[in-house]
């Protein structure tokens, strides 16, 4: 066959194939999305209907009228940015040493990193609680975002893997013109892996932006309250307000998307090692 | 690493964007416990409310303010169920707890076995409330051990709700609804239209809804714990009786045909009685506001939960109470309010924002005229008569066994009888500890 | 764990760091890892050392109760729930990790391609991890309806006896497993990332001896993906023994049908919470770890033959 002509086939087999998969995984969203926009009513028709009938844009309105919804913002806008800085500042250094630097102790401390993520929450979260009670931070964000800071078992491990797999050659040559330790992983290996450290900062923000328990735990003012808290008023007596709560639903996932968008192109088939070896 | 000149430059502005966020954002506002200047006590007040309630809790707490100058009530929304516990349950534990909090009746044994409510009696008996004026089950659920843990507040009760157009449609008399449970098995029977394993429509399930076991025991005329002995009697041969009868509806429809009808049936406007896909099913009195709301013109009636005599009808009823958490900063500021929303004052401020709520005071459901409609008339006349679960420290393990007791006996999983004496047992095991 | 390090072994061509670990190495080394250190000895230590000292106690949370020795321990294994439990996670942990890696790969892999509009379709598989759990229960049961649920009705349409899904206790969880892999679009990120580290010369290099896509797929790019493969793999497995917030938001805390839903960790919240036995809670919480750790162990000595990182 005409490799042009193979080539139209095989997009053509790409473009249905990620259709049909895209199916599956497009439906909650829709359903979100349009159930945001629908009177209640038709929410749970029987047959279903997945195009409201008519629109309607008020569940958005009423949605912020319903709760404080730009205080809610700012506080989540809060400790999402910072919780994301200090995670993605702390976990590639800590990642960094783990693979890449050889000391004493690497193996033990490595070890218990992954060993603390097999207890589950539920049983250290009063402990944690009652160490933020005696330091007087219940009450602030800061138990929502100073953790961060100090790096995040799952995102360290994930790093790690990925600064295993760079080529040791580059900070060799490195070594030899003389720079720094600090150097070498700041200018040379931190951008080498740049997607994963996006990556691990979408992960920070989609679970700051998204956590419920610990701003339910920590924060003691609705003044100081985020969108998950939100969120949760519109279950009511009566049953869950779904057109409001997928309202906010919707118009929190915006800013999420967003940074998808852009962090999936730094996602390009083959990084180019040859200019730097 | 050619691209890296511009990309520092983005990078710098985004650190800088950052820090002055740290600068600004990140100071503790303290709250102000205690009083101020002007000699007013301020207390925190923890409550799931939203919608309406919120509205109705908010004009009653003004009015307290009103009335008490000296006293201004902080409202913190901390959810309204699993959240709330574990919020509370921190709070106590890390002894910074909230001045008072609303709280599901239920708990009251648990939390108070674990000294984590402050203890009301003498406070109560100062200011004169005796049990007098509230619904005996009321009072009695907010007792543990002859010691007053919360004022009870709100109320409801359970009945069979049926859908009168399929009534008329099954040759039923709509004006006529089952008073036995054969009456209403055979009702049942008429109403179900099955196309192979799936339900068209479905006459009744015994558990679906608020068909608890707890509500089918005391309905057949058993009794689930000995307040004298304090035995737990789960076994109590009314109780296998009425377990046995559900469990062989259960087999009659087929019990996964029914199990997967209902895993699929929502709350709200999914409810399935809303929507027609089932005909006749036990609810709460909550059940009539979600009608109105979201199916006005369902053409429906509402008769006691049918006895195996067609006599004797009784119902459950839940609710809340107002607690004052232990470890409460400003105590007696706090029982100021729970006494001024736990009697006829506050109630009535309270109640009259919610036209589908009752009161656990007599008094004012007769005063905001909750009789009047004929249909809530029905959940308050049968009150007098209401169940309330024991006031025991394994209330929740209870309520758990006898779920999976249910569960299991419908599937066959051993019968009732066996089924109930491992719930009697692993309750009564739990409980020792507490002797 | 000697084979945790397998990735910085030791290599001929690299001499500088045959000789014994110099000071300046270690300083190094703990300098750059000591935020998470200190972050260890603040926020995680007394935490789980004070849930070891709770498993041998009564602890209720709100009473510190009374040293019970291995009380809780003993009392577990007369707990039949828990057993119930162990089998349920176990169930889902053994269905689930291996098909979201073999999807995740697989739709990494279509991610990848060259193919007009494609931030569009990553998007896409993106999106569903967007959508709060109460959400997606609720969604979920609606499709699964047996009376007018979308998927019974194309089962239907193409003649296929519809299941029960989640009233039946044959069904529930594989209906749970299919509707986690709506969750799987973080791990896909995760591949794609790993993708994105494969250098193109590889490609080029099987191109010139002549290699087709599958021989491409099955000497460059799984090999090289396998860091990320086994991250994925030890994270899918401590998750899947956690799993938690889906089944109980959709079983409302039942594990309806029959506790054929009921899975550890939501067990274990039953105990701490609703029963006060935080005690016993944390005592299933380290049986839990003993259960992971040893699975991890077996994936971590079993990583150095198949795990390759190119880094050398």
């Amino acid at each position: 066959m005409d490799p042009k002509v193979k080539i139209k086939v095989q997009k053509g087999f790409s473009h249905v194939g990620l259709i049909i998969a895209s199916a599956f995984f497009i439906v909650p969203f829709i359903w979100m999305v349009s159930t945001s926009l629908k009177p209640i009513t038709q929410v749970f028709s029987n047959p279903p209907e997945w195009i409201p009938k008519p629109f309607q844009w008020s569940s958005y309105l009423d949605a912020m009228d319903y709760i404080p919804f730009f205080t809610y913002l700012d506080n989540t806008v809060v400790i999402t940015l910072l919780s994301t800085f200090g995670v993605v500042l702390s976990c590639p250094l800590v990642a960094y040493s783990f693979a890449k630097l050889e000391w004493k102790g690497r193996n033990v401390i490595f070890f218990i990193t992954i060993a603390v993520m097999m207890i589950p929450g539920q049983v250290t979260m009063i402990p944690l609680f009652l160490i933020f009670n005696e330091i007087g931070w219940v009450g602030t964000n800061l138990p929502l975002i100073v953790p961060a800071f100090f790096g995040v078992p799952f995102y360290i491990f994930l790093l790690r893997q990925f600064f295993l797999g760079l080529p040791d050659t580059l900070r060799d040559a490195a070594k030899i013109d003389g720079a720094s330790e600090f150097r070498i992983y700041w200018q040379i290996m931190l951008p080498l892996a740049k997607p994963a450290v996006l990556a691990v900062g979408l992960f920070q923000f989609m679970a700051s932006w998204t956590d419920f328990i610990g701003p339910l735990l920590y924060l003691t003012d609705e003044t100081q309250y985020t969108l998950s808290l939100g969120l949760q008023q519109f279950q009511t007596q009566m049953g869950t307000e779904w057109g409001l709560m997928m309202a906010v639903s919707t118009m929190m996932t915006v800013p999420i998307i967003i940074l998808f968008f852009f962090l999936q192109k730094t996602f390009i088939k083959g990084i180019k090692f040859s200019g730097i070896k | 690493m050619k691209i890296r000149g511009k990309k520092v430059s983005i990078f710098n502005l985004t650190l800088f964007l950052i820090f002055s966020l740290v600068l600004t954002a990140c100071s503790p506002e303290e709250s102000s416990g205690g009083g101020n200047a002007e000699g007013t006590t301020e207390i925190t007040f923890w409550h799931g409310a939203t919608d309406i309630s919120l509205q109705a809790l908010k004009k009653m707490v003004a009015a307290f303010e009103e009335k008490n100058p000296d006293i201004k009530v902080k409202m913190v929304y901390t959810e309204a169920s699993e959240g709330a516990d574990q919020k509370l349950l921190t709070a106590v534990a890390g002894g910074n707890p909230p001045d008072v909090a609303l709280f599901d009746r239920f708990k009251v044994g648990t939390w108070a076995a674990q000294d984590a409510l402050t203890d009301l009696t003498d406070m109560a008996a100062a200011d004169d409330i005796t049990e007098d004026i509230y619904y005996p089950y009321a009072w009695e659920e907010a007792n543990y051990q002859g010691k007053l843990y919360g004022l009870p507040y709100t109320t409801d009760s359970r009945m069979l709700y049926y859908n009168k157009d399929h009534f008329e449609e099954a040759g039923l008399d709509p004006e006529n609804p089952p008073k036995t449970v054969q009456e209403l098995e055979a009702a049942a029977e008429k109403l179900t239209k099955k196309d192979g394993s799936r339900f068209k429509q479905i006459g009744f399930i015994p558990w679906y809804g608020q068909g608890w076991l707890y509500g089918w025991g005391w309905s057949f005329g058993g009794e689930f714990y000995n307040k004298e002995t304090g035995e737990v009697t789960a076994n109590d041969p009314k109780i296998v009786e009425a377990l046995t009868w559900m469990a062989d509806v259960a087999q009659k429809f087929g019990v996964e045909d029914i199990a997967g009808f209902e895993s699929s049936a929502g709350s709200g406007a999914m409810d399935p009685f809303i929507s027609g896909q089932i005909s006749m099913k036990v609810d709460g009195n909550w059940t009539i506001s979600a009608i109105e709301k979201y199916k006005p013109d369902l053409n429906y009636g509402v008769t006691p939960i049918p006895t195996p005599t067609g006599t004797d009808f009784t119902t459950w009823s839940g609710g809340h109470a107002v607690i004052i958490p232990k470890g409460a900063k400003n105590v007696e500021a706090a029982w100021e309010f729970v006494k001024f929303f736990g009697t006829e004052e506050g109630q009535e401020v309270y109640f009259a924002e919610l036209p589908g709520d009752l009161s656990v005071i007599p008094t004012v459901n007769e005063k905001l005229g909750r009789g009047d409609n004929p249909m809530l008339k029905q959940f308050i006349d049968i009150l007098p008569n209401s169940h309330s679960r024991p006031v025991i420290p394994e209330g929740q393990l209870m309520w758990n066994e006898l779920v999976d007791a249910r569960e299991n006996t419908v599937r066959g999983k051993g019968t009732a009888q066996e089924n109930l004496d491992k719930a009697t047992e692993a309750v009564t095991k739990a409980l020792e500890k507490y002797k | 764990m000697a084979e945790v390090t397998k990735g910085t072994r030791i290599q001929p061509s690299v001499g500088v760091k045959q000789k014994k670990l110099s000071t300046k190495s270690n300083l190094h080394g703990w300098l750059f890892a000591s935020p998470w250190i200190i972050g260890l000895l603040v926020f995680f230590a007394f935490p789980l050392i004070a849930s070891i000292y709770f498993s041998f106690t009564s602890y209720s949370i709100l009473q510190p109760g009374e040293f019970v020795g291995f009380q809780n321990y003993h009392e577990l294994f007369k707990d039949d729930l828990f057993w119930k439990s162990i089998y349920n996670t176990i169930y889902f942990t053994i269905f689930f990790v291996p098909l979201s890696i073999i999807f995740g790969v697989a739709l990494a892999m279509m991610l990848n391609m060259k193919v007009k509009g494609m931030g569009i379709y990553r998007t896409i598989f993106f999106l569903p991890t967007l959508v709060p759990h109460v959400a997606l229960a609720v969604l979920w049961m609606w499709l699964l309806n047996p009376g007018f649920g979308l998927i019974n009705g194309i089962l239907d349409m193409i003649g296929l006896q519809v299941p029960n899904w989640l009233g039946s206790e044959t069904w529930s969880k594989p209906s749970l497993i299919l509707m986690s892999l709506w969750g799987i679009g973080q791990s896909v990120i995760i591949y794609l990332a790993g993708l994105n580290d494969i250098p193109e010369e590889f490609y080029e290099a099987a191109e010139v001896d002549g290699a087709n896509w599958w021989q491409k797929t099955r000497h460059v790019t799984l090999p090289l993906l396998t860091p990320v493969i086994f991250f994925n793999l030890v994270m899918g497995a401590i998750g899947a023994f956690q799993q938690f917030t889906l089944p109980y938001t959709m079983t409302q805390g039942q594990g309806t049908p029959a506790n054929s839903l009921t899975f550890y960790v939501m067990h274990l919240y039953d105990n701490a919470f609703k029963f006060f036995k935080m005690g016993y809670a944390s005592a299933m919480a380290w049986i839990l770890f003993i259960i992971i750790m040893s699975l991890t162990a077996v994936i971590f000595m079993t990583s150095n033959r198949w795990v390759h990182y190119q880094g050398k």
